[in-house]
């Protein structure tokens, strides 16, 4: 995190990335699949953003066992902020699922293990983000945020990967369906489909650096 | 021959979580009124459920009747267990290791959890009824889910007690989490009510039993930081 803050190679990687991200997924040729159809460009939009907000996730729970560890403010910060991009990710996840899910599955919500799921994920979070700021105490938050937050993601890996591969579902890869990859995910989506989990991914990583600076800022700012 | 000194602190780790549970269990006895309200609000939520469920009731209502009012009991009953002596815990920071606390804490809040499902179980069948094909296996699912709830909930409920509004924050914080204890629980339970076998849910059972152990292990390593002030 203090590396990705100097430099200064990513972000322009990420411009390149999404540019062609927006340009590829909707320009470049896609399989027609029946139901699907033309919708399977959003997947270009949709799945990275599940990508980003777990790695996100990972990184900030990194963050808050090293606060535990050695009591540096400064990484409470980073877990944090990493936490509230990872939270607008998974909206954005949620939402634009559920404008798919419209188009082929019928229903924005068809009580799809995966979607029920992702939305129990996202109250985990949003309860993290209300305990931080019922406490007062700048350690006590960080505290017993970091130790909310260990226990959200370990609780959270079960939730998202166990158990909807557990029962039937519509998404690809649970429950008899067929898997990402096998053949609805071919070389034409494959190619815009790594470089937009990358790129979007930086860009939640861009957005944390920037609210971290903010609220660096913000801190020098009560202070004098 | 001198004696020697006639206090001696707590050395054995198992003498200390004995005091501790006894502590705890003195601590509700004289505040009797607080186990009498639990009991209260379970027997008044059934019975609620009883009137409002009127002759509509079934089997798979049931079971999901039953696995909410486990849950809001196991909530009102649970969440007290750190907020109840908030005033006096600096006397134990010093007195005694957070991993003793949590033991204890464990213990004796598995117990209450236990009592509180025979409490329960005992009164639904009074007033709705007990239609389980298979009631040892529906007792061996209700102990590993409510296991689960009495693990988690007590983890939630030391983060909790350190909020001003601990009460308010408890259910915020712990019904998320508790949600894949409870959707593993209950669909084994709903199989178990019309007839399952121990083979037809062995699996959700193992995954349930698993997931046990890491909150246990997960309450074991973040304590410590969650008890400290």
């Amino acid at each position: 995190m203090k590396y990705l803050m100097k430099a200064y190679w990513w972000k322009l990687l990420t411009v390149i990335l999404l540019i062609y991200t927006v340009i590829g997924g909707f320009l470049m040729p896609a399989p027609r699949l029946p139901i699907l159809n033309e919708t399977i460009r959003i997947l270009h939009f949709h799945v990275p953003m599940w990508f980003g907000m777990i790695i996100m996730f990972l990184v900030s729970v990194f963050y808050a066992i090293k606060y535990l560890s050695t009591k540096n403010l400064m990484y409470d910060l980073y877990a944090e902020q990493l936490v509230n991009i990872g939270v607008m990710f998974g909206v954005l996840g949620i939402v634009s699922g559920m404008i798919w899910a419209k188009f082929t599955w019928g229903e924005s919500w068809s009580n799809d293990p995966k979607q029920n799921a992702s939305a129990v994920a996202l109250l985990i979070y949003f309860a993290l983000i209300i305990l931080r700021e019922s406490l007062q105490d700048d350690h006590q938050k960080a505290r017993l945020g970091a130790v909310y937050n260990i226990f959200a993601f370990a609780v959270l890996i079960p939730l998202l990967f166990v158990l909807p591969r557990m029962t039937d579902s519509l998404h690809p890869g649970n429950g008899g369906n067929p898997a990402f990859g096998q053949y609805d995910l071919d070389s034409d989506l494959r190619m815009v489909f790594y470089p937009a989990v990358l790129g979007w991914t930086f860009l939640g990583f861009w957005m944390a650096t920037l609210k971290i600076r903010a609220a660096r800022l913000q801190k020098h700012l009560d202070y004098e | 021959m001198r004696k020697t000194l006639s206090f001696q602190p707590y050395f054995c780790p198992m003498d200390q979580i004995i005091a501790l549970i006894k502590k705890d269990l003195l601590v509700d006895f004289r505040q009797k009124y607080v186990v009498a309200g639990i009991a209260l609000y379970v027997f008044a939520t059934i019975y609620i459920a009883y009137l409002a469920f009127n002759n509509v009731i079934t089997p798979a209502i049931w079971n999901a009747l039953f696995w909410l009012i486990l849950l809001f009991s196991s909530i009102t009953g649970l969440g007290k267990s750190f907020g109840q002596e908030a005033h006096r815990s600096h006397y134990y920071y010093y007195l005694a290791k957070p991993v003793h606390i949590l033991t204890s804490k464990l213990i004796y809040y598995g117990f209450y959890e236990i009592l509180l499902v025979v409490l329960l179980t005992g009164i639904f069948n009074l007033f709705l009824g007990f239609p389980v094909e298979n009631p040892s296996l529906f007792l061996v699912n209700l102990l590993a889910g409510a296991s689960g709830l009495s693990v988690c909930f007590t983890l939630i409920a030391s983060i909790a007690a350190k909020s001003d509004n601990g009460s308010h924050l408890m259910p915020i914080l712990a019904f998320p989490v508790i949600i894949p204890v409870l959707l593993l629980a209950v669909t084994n339970s709903r199989k178990i009510v019309f007839g399952a076998s121990l083979a037809d849910i062995s699996g959700n059972l193992w995954v349930l039993v698993c997931f046990n152990v890491i909150i246990i292990a997960l309450s074991f390593i973040l304590f410590p930081y969650s008890w400290k002030n």
